[in-house]
């Protein structure tokens, strides 16, 4: 009977607590390094924000309309609190793959090998998309002032078009990148490019022929000058 | 890039070969203008054989590739000096046609007769437009003369102007100007200039034949230098300046963003001068003063105030980033304005709406071309102001409300120079 009790509960028992005796450095190792990993990126996290504000970076980020499209999208922490927390999680991150590597665990050892060559993809993505909303801003401004300057009365509207088709194709390189749906994405933002483009040009074919006519009057024929204005600026 | 490029050097050298210690030399910088520089160079001839005929002179027309036959014209360009009563001379004036190289534009063009000018030591130099109708001998004598003989070293074109002709001129670059360099030359971008060669030689010498001054820019670029740089000025009253209507597609956006562009980036380079002086002072006027009869402008204050009206409409998110909120309520209140006759675009706010373009871009605070840009829809804001307070206007009142802006601009100096120090 004691030798069954013995075979059935205390023999496994003694190698889970050997194994367990075992792993155990390792699960202590990891957890200092992950512990020492948080400290660090807190440290990080301080110093990226003191610098952000020595180089009066808040100010720049508010220039340059970033702060307020934060606002928008319902985020209240300052640009410069915001990348501090990001270099926060990535050091944090970080720490835990190595804390996770230290552990030797051999499922752990194969996610993280594919999630290491997967990273590279998802630092492209954010370069992508970071220069995708640089230029939006930029040219969606361009062709606003630009149209303004022109007298058109779609001004507004036009430079959102502007602004959101290059978002548009930055998210869709973004996706592709990431391997995300990738034929989807590409076909659905080919269908939705070829489909504004159609209703743009059936918008100005037909609704615009009379002002079409009415502009090539008013800029070929002699006469109908109501509009002039000869000031010389110079 | 202060050196002559090889090509430049070298044709000038064979042109010029067997001329030395030319006493005047009047450039003209010209690209297509076969209709009107056939005028141009036999006024200049004119000028030169009536008023310094014993002189030694050159005429250089710097060409930029015409495709229209200029060069040409200029070269069978001959005067009947009969006709206008005047004693022939011979070997005394030359005529020397050079394509200009480098980066197209009229300050290439001028880069090449200043090489020239050094080249043959010319003592006085005048450059004019190609396209003027209205140019006679007397502009010769009155841009080379101060120069020849009261040793001016800079020789500014005072033209006379209908009220609403230069409206760049009147309402940013005269007042902005003499406000920040203390000198009253009313037309500091006329085109037409008289200068030293001792000051060609010191324009040769700039840095500046790389960047836009080399496009664009050049009047304003050769007035600022001559009058930072305390070179002896003056200006010579010209009558009127009739000219072949510039590209009528010019875009009044990009004409702000060079013209007003190449004030502010002058003010970069020169804010050591600027900074220190205040107020203004005149500068000698050459030439009789007279009044012209000049064609009436038409001008289309609805559509101007449209313009202004849907920028501060559209504009605003931007020029909040650069715009204290005092200005920019102004401009709200002023675009909500129903009541045209009531629309007013004060000196004062004006003023300060131009330091404001100029401290965003000193602080490079978004695109300088966004910036210089957004500037068109305010300034017909303020043209339109301007109109409607002087539809009945005379001339010389007009003048007078002139310079009311300019003392206005004068004024706030101290407001611009503690915001450009980061003092406010």
């Amino acid at each position: 009977m004691k030798a069954i009790f013995d075979r059935v509960f205390i023999q496994p028992l003694r190698e889970v607590f050997q194994k367990l005796a075992g792993f155990a450095p390792s699960l202590l190792t990891g957890i200092v390094v992950f512990a020492a990993g948080l400290v660090l990126a807190w440290l990080v996290k301080l110093l990226v924000v003191r610098i952000i504000r020595i180089l009066k970076l808040d100010a720049a980020f508010a220039r340059s309309g970033v702060t307020e499209a934060l606002q928008k999208m319902a985020v209240k922490d300052t640009p410069a609190k915001l990348i501090g927390r990001m270099f926060f999680w990535l050091v944090a991150f970080i720490f835990f793959v190595l804390a996770l590597s230290v552990m030797r665990v051999p499922v752990i050892d194969q996610l993280l090998e594919r999630l290491l060559l997967y990273l590279p993809n998802i630092f492209v993505a954010l370069v992508v998309l970071a220069i995708g909303w640089f230029l939006g801003n930029f040219l969606g401004r361009a062709t606003l002032i630009a149209s303004v300057n022109a007298g058109s009365k779609i001004a507004g509207p036009l430079s959102k078009g502007v602004k959101g088709v290059i978002l548009l194709f930055a998210f869709v390189m973004a996706f592709e990148q990431l391997g995300i749906g990738r034929s989807t994405v590409i076909a659905a933002f080919a269908i939705m490019f070829g489909g504004v483009v159609l209703a743009l040009a059936l918008a100005f074919g037909l609704g615009g022929r009379d002002l079409a006519r009415t502009f090539l009057e008013k800029r070929f024929k002699k006469n109908g000058d109501a509009d002039r204005d000869d000031l010389k600026h110079l | 890039m202060s050196g002559k490029t090889p090509d430049a050097a070298g044709i000038s050298r064979a042109k010029t070969a067997g001329l030395k210690n030319v006493d005047i030399l009047v450039g003209i910088p010209s690209f297509n203008n076969a209709r009107t520089i056939g005028h141009v160079v036999r006024a200049v001839e004119a000028g030169l054989t009536k008023y310094f005929p014993g002189r030694r002179a050159v005429l250089v027309n710097s060409d930029g590739g015409s495709s229209d036959g200029t060069t040409d014209v200029v070269r069978d360009a001959s005067l009947d000096l009969d006709s206008i009563l005047l004693d022939h001379r011979k070997g005394a004036f030359r005529k020397l046609v050079i394509p200009y190289h480098g980066i197209p534009g009229k300050g290439s063009a001028f880069r090449t007769v200043f090489e020239i000018a050094r080249e043959l030591e010319a003592k006085a130099c005048a450059v004019v437009d190609a396209d003027l109708r209205s140019i006679t001998p007397e502009w010769v004598e009155l841009l080379i003369k101060p120069v020849l003989e009261e040793s001016y070293d800079y020789v500014a074109p005072y033209y006379m102007r209908h009220k609403y002709d230069g409206t760049i001129t009147n309402t940013i670059v005269y007042p902005l100007t003499r406000a920040l360099y203390g000198k009253r030359i009313r037309q500091p971008i006329g085109g037409d200039f008289g200068f030293s060669g001792r000051l060609a030689s010191f324009y040769l010498g700039k840095d500046v034949w790389a960047s836009d001054v080399a496009r664009f820019g050049i009047d304003i670029w050769m007035t600022t230098t001559a009058v930072a740089n305390g070179f002896k000025l003056c200006q010579a009253f010209l009558g009127a300046k009739i000219h072949d209507a510039k590209d009528p597609a010019a875009d009044l956006s990009a004409m702000l963003h060079q013209v007003v562009g190449s004030v502010f980036d002058l003010m970069e380079d020169y804010a050591d001068i600027w900074r220190t002086i205040r107020d203004s002072e005149p500068v000698a006027t050459f030439g009789f003063v007279y009044s012209v009869g000049l064609e009436p402008i038409p001008v289309n204050l609805e559509k101007m105030i449209e313009k202004f009206q849907m920028g501060v409409r559209e504009l605003a998110p931007f020029y909040r980033s650069f715009l204290p909120d005092d200005i920019l309520a102004f401009l709200t209140d002023l675009a909500a304005q129903s009541d045209r006759g009531a629309f007013a675009y004060p000196d004062s706010a004006w003023v300060r709406t131009i330091i404001h373009f100029v401290l965003a871009c000193h602080r490079k605070l978004a695109s300088r071309e966004h910036i210089l840009k957004s500037l068109t829809p305010l300034y017909l804001g303020k043209v339109a102001s301007f109109v409607i307070e002087t539809w009945e206007s005379p001339a010389e009142e007009v003048e007078r409300r002139l310079e009311g802006l300019c003392r206005s601009f004068e004024s706030e100096k101290d407001y611009l120079i503690e915001r450009w120090n980061g003092q406010a």
